[in-house]
Parts: C-alpha cells; structure tokens; sequence
C-alpha cells in the first residue's frame, strides 16, 4: 500500500507539472492585468492542435512544437486582447464573461478546421521509455521532461519580472497603476505583451499537453479550471503561489483519486481549498489585503 | 468636566515591520469638536482607521463609552455609535441622493428589519431636512455619481448626518473643495457638532481655526503636543515638524 | 449658517414616487401570461413544450439576476441549485413511476438503478417516492447547501472574481459526481421515462408560479432590503461602515435566489421529462448569466425578456446550422459584455430615466447627466475606443457602473 501510494506520488509529478506550465500564464495574466481569462484552457487546447499540425504538417516533433505553439498562441492572445479584453480592464468580471465567449468561439473555429474527432501526438523518441524509479514502475522520460520544462518555465518568468526593465515596468503597473500610467510607462503596452506571453505559456502547456492526452476542441475547460484553482489556492500575489498550489492540488487529486475514485479526490481537494481560504481568503501567497473587501 | 467618551491606551499599529502608531494614548471627551493635525504620514487616517474598525491594531486598547471595541468588525463599531467619513468620498454611487441618505438613517440594520420595514413619512420628512441642510435637496433624484467632487463631500457627510452616531470621524472632509465650499463645510461640520462628538482631520487652517477649541497634533505615530490651537501654533516642536510646509505660516 | 437653496423654490420636496407594480407592467405581464396560457389551445404541441421550457429557465435567470445584477455577486454555479431541485423531482417522479411499471425483469426499482446492479431503492431515496417529500426536500437542501457556501465565503469577505471561479469549480465536481454514481443519478444519461406533466394545466402552474417569483423579486428589490442590497452591491465597504453586516445580506439573497432556482429546476424537471447532469453544469450556469445579461441583469423583467430572446434564436439558430449557434452565443457575450452591459431592457429603462430627469431638471437650470454629443461625436468616440458601451455613446452617458 504504502509503496503503490509512493508510485502514485511519483506519478502525481507529471500532473502538478502541467498544472504549473497551465496555471503560471493565467497567473502571469490575472495578477498582472486583472484579467480572468475563461479562454485560458482553450488557448492550451489551440496549442495542442498547433502541435498535432507541427507534427502531422511539418513532421517536428515536441522540442518544435514548444516554440512554434509559443508564439503562435501568443499572437492569438494578443489578438484577443486587442479586439476583447481592452477596454475592460477596470470590470475583471465582465473580462470573464467576455472572454467565456471567446472560448466558444475557439472551440467552433478548431471544429470547424478539424472536424470532431480526435487527435493524436506522439511524444518524442528520445523521452519515450523511462528510469527505474522508487516505487514499482518505471519512471518515464517525458514527465522527468515535464519537471524540468516547469522549472524552467517558472524560472524564466522569474528572470522577466525581477531581472529585466520591462519586469521593473510590469510589477509597478501591478502595484499601482495609476501611478505608473503617471510616471511614463505604457500600461497598455504592458498589458497587452503580459496576455500575449501567459497565453504564449498556455500554448506551451497545450504543445506538452498532446503526446499524454488525447486532443479534442473541448479538452481544455478542465485544465482551465484546475489553474484557477491552483491561483485560488496558492494566490497570485508571488510567484511561488503557483508551484506550491500545483503541488498541493496536482498530488492531492492523483493520490486520492487512486486511494477513492477520481472524483472524490476532486471533492476532496476542493474541499481543502475551500478550507485554505476560509483561513487564508487570498490564497497562501496572495497578498492579504488589511482593508476590508477587495476593491479593484 | 464631562466623561471621555473615547479612551485610547498604547495603540501600537505595525504594517510589514513600520510602525505606524506607537503606543498611542488619546481621549475625546463627550460633545467636544477635537482637530487632529499632522504631516502627512502622521498616522492621522491610520488612527480613524483604528477607531472605526477598518484595521485591527497590533497592540493596545480602545474604550467608547465605557466598553471595549478593539478590534470588532466595523459594523459593530457602528452599532456601538461610531461613524465615520472617507477621505475620499465614498458613497453608493448608482442610488439616487435621496436614497443615499434613506439608507442611512439610523436604526433598521438587521436583514429581517430590512426585509420588514416600510419607510414612514417620518423617515422621508427626516432625509429632505438632512438633504435640505447639506444643499442637496435639489439633486435628491440624480443618481450619486453625477455629483461633484464637493457635493459628494457633502452627501457623505448628510449619511453620517443621517445615521445619527454618537461621534463622527471625519477624515478631511474638504479636500479638493473652493474656499467657498470649504468654509461651507465648515459650517456644516460646526451645526453638527452642537449634538454629537466630532474627531476632525483637517489640513486647511482657515477651516482649523474656524472650529478648533481643542487641538491634537500628530507625528510619526505619536502624540506631539495637545492643546488650544494657540498653545499648540506656539508650540517650537510643532513649528520645527511643519517647517518647511508652510502651513503654520503667518499665525 | 441658512440652509442651501433647495433649487426648487422653497417649497417641500416632492419625488416622484415609482410604484411597486405600474399598471403597465400589470397589464403587460397579463398579456402575457394570457397568450402563453392559452397557447395550448390553438399552437402546436412541439412549441407549447418550448414555452413550458422558456418560462422555467426565465425563472432560473431571474435567480441569476437578482444575485449578480442587484446584490452584485456572479455566481457561474447556479445551475447547482436549478439540477438539485430537477434531480429531488425527477427522482420522485421515477421512482413513483418504477414502482408502478415493473421493468422487462420484472423489477419495481428504476431501471438505470436496475442496470447498475442496485436490487432495492437505497434507504435514503425510499421517502422521495413521495412527491411532498421531494417538494420540501426541493425547498430545503438547495438552500442549505447555499447557506453553507454563503458562510463560508460572504463571511470571509470572498466574492467578486474568487466567488465566480469557485462556484464554477464547485458546479464542475457536481456534475462529475452525478456522471460518477450513475447507479444512483442515471449517470450521463440522466433520469428520464417517468411520468411527466406536459400539459396545458401544468403550463398554467409553471406561469403561477413565475409570476409569483417575479412579483416576489419585484417587491424584494424594490423596497428597502433591495436599496441596501444595491448599496451593497455599489460599496460593500461604505455600507460596512454604516452599520450593515454586509455578509448576512449577501447570504440572504443568495439563499433565497438558490430556492428560486431550485423551483425552477423541479418545474422544469416535471415538465420535460428527463434531467442529466448537463442541467447542474457550469454550461448552464453560464448561459443563464448571457440571458440575464441580455434581457438587462439589474431589471426584473429582463431576464424573462433576455431568456425567451436568446433561447428561441438558439431553437431557431441550431435547426439550420448547430455550429453557427455556438459561434452567435460567443459573439453575442462579447458584445453584450463590452457594448450592452445594461441588457435590453435596462438601456431601455436607463435612457426613458435619462429623459424625464433631464426635462424635470432643465427648468431649474442645471443640467443633467452628460453634455449631448453630436452622432459625429458619438462615432468618433466609439471607434477611438475607451471604457463607456456602445450604447451609453449613443444615449449619452459616461461608462460608470458598479
């Protein structure tokens, strides 16, 4: 038992790293401009489509689709962001709404091209296989691969926040914007290259998502949800609110989920996050407000 | 002399390793007009803050009435007879004028006493005289956000008005105003002192020295001297603090 | 100090006083119900069934509206609320029906019950059986579980975009669950072939009970607990300060919204005939905030207006081509969010105000509400972006709102 629950937990690896890369852009894009992308898990969704044509189309594999995946849903957020979120930025709540239908827009527009069925991805030579690992089974490349990818994610956005100037530029629009308007910095600008590069992320998230699930146009609603609650858990104050939500709620559903059945590991899990923020109402690392209430 | 009606001991307020207020002792006696002046960064806003339940103080006590309210959450503050305005004016911005105040008026907080209570002529008589009395009565319809800046001023201070608490905090209630308005203001905030106990932030010192009989002067978190507002102006600390802002210039 | 001038020459004031029910709306909403109600009797079968359908989802909408666009909460799991009144409902109907038409095997249990390898009906379902216990159960647990999620969250001071993400989560694990346990639920195909009440008599149930709801909201909204749910909704902070427990009157109109929806899902449930985990999902919650949206969120009849709109385009839409449907639903929760916050009906109610202030005002000399713009203006203004709707450029309105 003990040793099948450290296999789980192993395992659970793969899913709280998928959870970081899908819930680091929609952290990147609320805790910055405010915004609550609803259309977060049909960007991911649209990356693993632009994978499967990378890999059908172009004959690349995973290691191509990462890049390509990365800019092509960047520009699709930054389209998005231009046409539909601008002009919304004070009303965070119609920005969900708003950005609710662009995810049925998106999820027309992939049947329309691909029609209903679904897609597959195989994920590259060289990852497939695996490592002995503690626990029974072997340990797989690709989620080794998952972990890293992660981690460098996380410490890339880092480096573009707290190393570069546009970094400097983007935390002073996130602690006072209207100062920052004031002072000369470009708050559009800002917000409009922060929901380019979160939904860039989401397209990456969608590129590794591919070669382990199989892809359809309404794929992406769950991972859209699990970030939110990953946000909600870990807040989006830091940085480290995403691995530590990611963390929790990754391996709390993959363990629980074997221990009970998966949906009373989500029960569960959701459960405990009600909890935190009953304690917490910001998430752990949110930044608790003194005042009463969150005015925006 | 009358009781202390507000009684502040060793109000120490610390935000993320700054102290705001430290070890704070202050007290308001009944019906008295108290001015609180101060740099900015004083502690001025900090300490309404306190009093009114917004913030928990990290250390100290304070007593109103007898009883203590240290912590307890605004609504209770309220309950026990505290109310207090914004620096900048807060109000429900789509309800008319008129509703503003209705809504205001004192009593009637429970959901269920909400759920039940039909406005009398009474309530409605009381609002026009409130409106009436802020120069309001001839907007009573117009939603609250289509007032100005010295108008909504006004309305908040008709809801405080309204709700009839035994002291009123009122956190420089002329800010952005003409000095027209200002000294209107001025002569509102006088008409409701005759009844009720007024804590009184205030910056302009024409609008000081028209109400002051008893003056607080804050600086970094404590108390720097506290007296008549001549005492005070004299005061060679108080002028050493203000140098520079000018704002003791010529008294 | 002499009193301002009150601008109207001294003499008392006097507002102009909006009564509870106008006589128009008496008159328009017996229209209504009159054509609805006797629709039966000379439509077709196939659209008294929509109608039936329309006016319990209006109900539904209505719940919406009251929480999000009068107490300013946005839920995206009310649907919890509709499916477990549907779900007590379709249960009790099931069951009665089961025990009375034994099954190819010859069982008195319900069939999915049956496939799912249940011999008996689980004791906790037993009493459902009875359609009276249904009906209190309807009225109880979805205010419960309501009041539950209200004191966990309003108390703490969660709402906003927090509460929105969570009650979609919490809509997401329900409907899981309801697909997880189908020897108990139905599972994905939900409860269906029971007895159902498809007929003109239940129609006229159904409409009772709306207009009852809708004069009920009418009358919440509209007296005192409704200005301070307003005044909450525009500052929870000031009426915090003002002695308002601002918590308690959120769980009020919540709970109370969550039984509005949870009758709206029992009449539906008896209505239609068959109930599946997409009625308790976050889809339909969220399609009840676009009616809401749509017939105007902060107004009563709007979301009967907003459901009715967009519900018949969807039956219209969809026979022709099911995907353009999706792709109408998108546009339309853009444009409404970016350029029609309002909703139909309060644009409508917005600038019919706008007017009479503006006449009432103009005597005394002040102007009222925004300067008016030339249509060049209002153009210019919409192209060259900005945070005000579209609707507020051509009526002449800056952007504000709560």
């Amino acid at each position: 038992m003990g040793d099948a629950v450290l296999t789980q937990f192993f395992s659970g690896f793969s899913l709280v790293a998928i959870l970081i890369i899908a819930a680091l852009g929609l952290a990147v894009i609320f805790g910055v401009a405010g915004v609550i992308n609803m259309a977060h898990g049909e960007f991911i969704m649209v990356g693993a489509y632009v994978a499967s044509v990378v890999q059908s189309g172009l004959g690349g594999n995973t290691f191509w689709s990462i890049p390509i995946c990365f800019v092509a849903v960047g520009l699709l957020g930054l389209v998005v962001e231009r046409t539909v979120i601008r002009g919304l930025y004070d009303r965070p709540l119609e920005t969900l709404l708003a950005t609710w239908g662009v995810s049925l827009i998106l999820i027309v527009i992939i049947k329309m091209i691909f029609g209903t069925e679904l897609h597959y991805v195989g994920s590259p030579e060289m990852l497939q296989g695996g490592f002995p690992a503690p626990g029974n089974l072997p340990f797989p490349w690709y989620r080794l691969f998952l972990i890293l990818l992660s981690i460098l994610l996380l410490v890339l956005t880092f480096i573009l926040f707290f190393r570069t100037k546009f970094g400097l530029a983007v935390r002073a629009v996130r602690r006072n914007r209207t100062m920052s308007e004031a002072m000369g910095i470009n708050t559009a600008r800002v917000d409009m290259l922060i929901f380019a590069y979160g939904s860039g992320l989401a397209g990456v998230a969608g590129a590794v998502l591919a070669p382990i699930k199989t892809v359809s146009p309404t794929m992406g609603f769950p991972y859209a949800v699990d970030s939110f609650m990953v946000l909600v858990m870990g807040g989006v104050g830091n940085l480290l609110g995403v691995p530590v939500g990611a963390a929790i709620i990754g391996e709390g559903e993959t363990i629980l989920a074997f221990l009970f059945n998966s949906v009373i590991g989500k029960l569960l899990v959701f459960l405990l996050i009600v909890l935190v923020i009953r304690i917490v109402p910001r998430g752990i690392f949110g930044y608790q407000e003194r005042t009463l209430g969150h005015r925006r | 002399m009358s009781e202390n009606i507000l009684e502040i001991t060793g109000l120490v307020t610390r935000v993320s390793g700054y102290t705001i207020l430290d070890d704070l002792h202050f007290s308001v006696q009944e019906n008295e007009l108290r001015v609180l002046l101060g740099p900015n960064g004083a502690g001025k806003t900090t300490l309404i803050d306190m009093i009114s339940g917004r913030y928990k103080p990290t250390g100290g006590k304070i007593h109103f009435r007898g009883r203590d309210i240290t912590g307890l959450p605004p609504h209770k503050i309220f309950k026990r007879g505290i109310c207090r305005k914004f620096q900048v004016p807060n109000m429900y911005e789509t309800l008319r004028v008129f509703d503003n105040v209705m809504i205001s008026l004192a009593g009637h907080r429970l959901v269920v006493q909400s759920l039940f209570h039909k406005h009398t002529a009474a309530d409605h008589e009381r609002v026009v005289e409130i409106l009436e009395f802020i120069g309001l009565a001839g907007k009573a319809e117009y939603p609250a956000d289509a007032l100005s800046h010295g108008e909504r001023q006004w309305l908040e201070m008709g809801m405080l008005i309204a709700a009839d608490p035994k002291m009123l905090l009122l956190d420089e209630p002329t800010t952005g105003m003409t000095e027209a308005d200002k000294q209107k203001t001025a002569g509102l905030i006088q008409r409701i002192a005759e009844r009720h106990t007024v804590l009184l932030v205030e910056h302009d010192m024409h609008v000081v020295r028209r109400l002051a009989r008893y003056v607080t002067v804050l600086h970094q978190g404590n108390i720097l001297a506290e007296g008549s507002l001549e005492d005070v102006v004299a005061n060679e600390q108080v002028r050493q603090v203000y140098l520079g802002q000018g704002k003791f210039g010529g008294a | 100090m002499t009193t301002a001038s009150t601008g109207l020459g001294g003499a008392r004031l006097r507002l102009r006083r909006e009564p509870m029910f106008p006589l128009w709306s008496i008159a328009g909403v017996a229209a209504v119900v009159a054509i609805l109600a006797t629709y039966p009797l000379y439509g077709t079968e196939y659209v008294m069934n929509l109608l039936g359908m329309f006016v319990c989802f209006s109900i539904f909408a209505l719940s919406i509206s009251l929480i999000w666009g009068f107490a300013g909460i946005l839920s995206l799991g009310q649907a919890i609320y509709f499916g477990m009144g549907a779900y007590f409902i379709a249960l009790s109907l099931k069951l009665s029906y089961a025990a009375e038409n034994p099954t190819r095997y010859g069982g008195t249990i319900p069939d999915y019950m049956e496939w799912n390898g249940l011999e008996e009906v689980p004791t906790i379902m037993a009493p459902l059986m009875h359609l009276e216990v249904a009906i209190v159960c309807l009225l109880f647990f979805p205010t419960l579980l309501a009041f539950i999620f209200g004191v966990i969250t309003f108390k703490r001071h969660i709402y906003g975009v927090y509460c929105a993400v969570i009650t979609l989560a919490e809509a997401l694990i329900l409907q899981e669950f309801i697909i997880e346990y189908q020897a108990y639920t139905g599972g994905f195909n939900g409860i269906t072939d029971y007895e159902t009440y498809n007929n003109m008599y239940f129609l006229w149930i159904i409409l009772g009970v709306a207009v009852v709801l809708f004069g009920a909201t009418r009358l919440l909204t509209h007296s005192r607990i409704g200005t301070v749910l307003k005044s909450v909704r525009d500052n929870d902070v000031r009426a915090e300060f003002n002695g308002y427990e601002v918590a308690n009157y959120r769980i009020f109109v919540f709970c109370f919204a969550s039984m509005m929806a949870a009758v709206a899902g029992g009449l539906y449930a008896a209505w239609m005939g068959i109930v599946s985990h997409l009625d308790t999902g976050p889809i339909l919650s969220i399609e009840g905030v676009i009616w809401a949206a749509v017939g105007g969120r902060s107004t009563v009849i709007g979301p009967f207006v907003g459901t009715f709109l967009v519900k018949g385009a969807e039956f219209f839409l969809s026979q022709q081509l099911a995907w353009a449907w999706q792709l109408v639903m998108g546009l339309l929760f853009i444009f409404v969010v970016k350029f029609m916050p309002d909703g139909i009906i309060g644009t409508m109610g917005k600038s019919i105000a706008n007017r009479r202030m503006r006449s009432a005002y103009a005597e005394t000399g002040g102007a009222y509400g925004a300067e008016t713009l030339s249509i060049a203006d209002r153009l210019r203004a919409v192209f060259a972006g900005g945070n005000a709707s579209f609707m507020d450029y051509l009526f002449g309105r800056d952007g504000r709102r709560g």
